[in-house]
């Protein structure tokens, strides 16, 4: 399946999919004008490749800084589409990146550890100003 | 505006501690370019870390609010119009205040999805952030964040929100102005 990638915008984040590499990232900040329109497709490509794969080691980068309400509710249905498939094809590493000092990030954390509970959550600090 | 009454419109923001004001037509880049100067002005500012993204995320959700659900401005077609203002309160807390305009019947609505929040401690609004997130998209139409935008702002508040809202003057009978604030 092709790579599936979105430049960052100033209100918009990077989506960089590397189907072919098992290796999905996202980063940036996440407040567009319509989040269900940006997302969408996102999600699309998500759902497509994760039913093509099957025995598989994912790994997912989660490296946005701030996402407003309306990104939230789409995050959730990401990882929950992740999830499910966790739940019975592949396996999927949650890697979720976050700032030491930003607890809202982390606390969001927390939220997705305990709501999906098939993928491996592996916190890591980072210094995400610095990206 | 005469000289003198733009003094005094001055100098009462400046009493008022405001660090910044906007009144105007509304779009997601005016949104975007006021926020990185919010970001700017608090970072001169010295607010920590923590406390400027929470004042970053209530100023987006307040102006993302007005931008989506605010009815156009009277004679102006396709115009979202609203008025921002984030200022300085007490030695190291923040207010963020918004008004736009809102259809007349919005207005019980707002007010059912604001009140409860106002008597929840902060343990409440924290479970019922937690709960929302994992509800279905709402089936209603109306709201685009599901009823999150809120409680972001409760949750990243210091005390409860304070809102109004204030029949339009000639437009009674289907215009309302609703205001909303926050302590950060």
């Amino acid at each position: 399946m092709k790579d599936f990638h979105i430049a960052r915008t100033a209100h918009s984040p990077e989506v960089d999919f590397r189907f072919s590499e098992h290796r999905l990232t996202l980063s940036g900040e996440a407040y567009p004008e319509d989040a269900t329109a940006f997302f969408n497709p996102v999600l699309s490509a998500l759902e497509q490749y994760l039913k093509s794969m099957d025995d598989c080691d994912i790994e997912f980068n989660f490296q946005l800084t701030y996402f407003n309400s309306a990104s939230t509710k789409m995050l959730y249905r990401l990882f929950g589409l992740l999830n499910d498939s966790a739940c019975t094809r592949n396996r999927v590493v949650l890697c979720w990146h976050h700032d030491v000092e930003d607890d809202t990030v982390l606390e969001f954390g927390e939220s997705v550890h305990d709501d999906f509970n098939a993928l491996e959550f592996r916190p890591i600090a980072a210094d995400l100003a610095a990206l | 505006m005469h000289i003198d009454v733009f003094s005094v419109f001055r100098n009462s923001a400046d009493f008022s501690g405001v660090l910044f004001y906007y009144n105007g037509p509304l779009s997601q880049n005016v949104i975007a370019t006021m926020g990185e100067t919010l970001r700017h002005r608090l970072g001169c500012a010295d607010a920590g870390g923590p406390k400027a993204r929470r004042l970053f995320s209530s100023f987006i959700e307040m102006a993302q609010n007005a931008l989506h659900y605010s009815p156009d401005a009277p004679g102006y077609p396709g115009e979202k119009v609203g008025a921002l203002a984030v200022g300085r309160c007490g030695s190291s807390d923040y207010y963020i205040v918004c008004g736009n305009l809102v259809h007349r019947d919005q207005t019980q609505r707002i007010r059912e999805r604001i009140e409860p929040l106002r008597s929840m401690t902060v343990e409440e609004i924290r479970r019922a952030y937690r709960e929302q997130l994992k509800q279905e998209p709402a089936s209603d139409e109306v709201s685009k964040g599901a009823g999150l935008g809120f409680l972001t702002l409760a949750r990243d508040a210091t005390e409860p929100i304070e809102y109004s809202l204030i029949d339009m003057p000639g437009h009674e009978d289907d215009l309302a102005y609703f205001y909303i604030q926050a302590t950060v």
